[in-house]
């Protein structure tokens, strides 16, 4: 029993295929979900995805979201996905300090949040680009 | 002019010399519309002008073609890749647009540039309608405007329904982040039961289809949902990933309001691309049948002239004979 997983973003189709499971991160926590999970709609945070297929683990950096599961077809609706395999690690760690700086030197609320974000966003992308699972 | 001289000498000699029409007037300011065939009165120049004229704008309008041509080209990808963005949440929450709701918010979407045929004026006058329709005792319409093209045409009649207008949506190559700030603009400032956004949707390069699709506000949706239908369904999912339902139900439907608006404004700059290209080619042919008869005229006033001067030679020639 496989799942049929979709993970879309507004520009393009970043993955179709069948995998054997996944892990999810929600605003409430990691969720895995298997085959024959219930229907369900879930709200998705800026983390990693992991994917099971062919018994090696892959991950995919997202950017927020949703999934909605029917039966054994996930789909995946996200702001902004990349495969570990497409992130420069180089070039996320220096993203990385950057969104760092950002953070202490900016004021005002809206910026404030505008940088943490993007702060969480660069620590997924070297997070993801890590993978050694 | 000779006419005008002939009036100034009428005054110097008596007041009783009544200015007399005189046939045949070699004067450059006839049109040539008053030439039937055969007078002398439209001259070669008249016509040549003209033809340069209309050359010069088939040229323009070719070079409009070839140029929305292939900014098509590179939208239309662009636009079918976001097609699969909102399926699943027409699938997950149902595109309903009979649902009865008091607040309405009309957002409609056009080109800010024109020359793109007849699409603007469709979404205006779909907007109009849906303003009618969905007008009544208790409920309540508003516009949100998008474009340019559809902000001069509400704001002649419906300026007081208008809550937001929006231009040069399309100065910087349309990206989802800004989008979605315009999303997050609307959601905040505008308070609605139901979102119906207007646009023309892209079939082909010739065929626009203006199509509404509806949002329905968190509330609604909750409403629906236990009143059974289509909406029903959702309520057979588990909802993960938050406090409460109702605050996924929100996220939810403001991530499908950005979606579906994504989508709505890169089909209408699909479309109007297309529109535009096909007006573009039929003025360009428009021009070239224009160019045919002028043509055509131009040989005939040429050939006459030099009729003309044949007969006045020869006449004066064999004048000269005897």
């Amino acid at each position: 029993m496989t799942l049929n997983l979709c993970v879309l973003t507004p520009n393009r189709i970043v993955w179709d295929s069948e995998v054997k499971e996944i892990i999810l991160s929600t605003n409430s926590g990691q969720i895995r979900i298997l085959p024959n999970h219930v229907p369900a709609a879930i709200a998705i945070d800026i983390g990693i995805l992991r994917i099971r297929l062919n018994g090696q683990w892959l991950r995919m950096a997202l950017m927020g979201g949703f999934a909605r599961i029917g039966n054994n077809k996930i789909i995946i609706l996200v702001n902004d996905a990349e495969k570990s395999s497409d992130i420069d690690p180089q070039e996320a760690q220096k993203m990385l300090e950057l969104a760092e700086a950002n953070v202490r030197k900016v004021e005002g609320k809206r910026q404030t949040i505008e940088a943490n974000l993007a702060l969480r966003q660069a620590r997924t992308r070297i997070e993801a680009s890590n993978a050694i699972s | 002019m000779a006419m005008a001289a002939l009036r100034r000498e009428g005054r110097r000699f008596a007041p009783l010399l009544s200015p007399r029409p005189i046939a045949g007037v070699r004067s450059s300011l006839v049109s040539e519309e008053d030439a039937p065939f055969g007078t002398r009165s439209i001259s070669t120049q008249v016509v040549r002008n003209r033809m340069k004229s209309v050359r010069n704008i088939q040229k323009i309008t070719k070079a409009m073609k070839m140029v929305a041509a292939s900014k098509l080209r590179a939208i239309q990808v662009r636009a079918e890749n976001s097609r699969g963005l909102w399926q699943p949440f027409t699938a997950l929450l149902g595109d309903t647009p009979s649902v009865d709701v008091k607040k309405n918010v009309i957002v409609t979407i056009s080109s800010d540039k024109g020359l793109c045929g007849g699409i603007n004026s469709t979404s205006v006058k779909i907007s109009k309608a849906l303003h009618k329709l969905s007008s009544g005792p208790e409920k309540e319409t508003k516009y949100v405007v998008l474009g340019e093209k559809a902000k001069a045409q509400l704001v002649r009649d419906s300026k007081k329904d208008i809550l937001l207008t929006i231009s040069e949506l399309q100065k910087n190559p349309l990206n989802y982040t800004q989008v979605s700030v315009l999303a997050d603009d609307i959601l905040k400032n505008v308070e609605f039961d139901a979102l119906r956004i207007i646009f023309n949707k892209f079939h082909s390069v010739v065929s626009f289809l203006p199509t509404m699709s509806t949002i329905l506000s968190p509330e609604i949706v909750e409403r629906e949902a236990e009143a059974g239908g289509k909406l029903g369904e959702l309520d057979s999912y588990e909802i993960e990933g938050g406090e409460t339902k109702a605050e996924i139900l929100q996220n939810l439907a403001e991530f499908q309001f950005s979606c579906v608006l994504f989508n709505a404004v890169l089909e209408n700059a699909t479309s109007e691309q297309g529109a535009r290209m096909s007006a573009m080619d039929s003025s360009s042919r428009n021009a070239g049948e224009m160019l045919d008869r002028l043509t055509l005229t131009y040989n005939r006033t040429r050939q006459a002239s030099i009729t003309t001067e044949l007969i006045e030679i020869i006449s004066g020639a064999s004048a000269l004979e005897g």
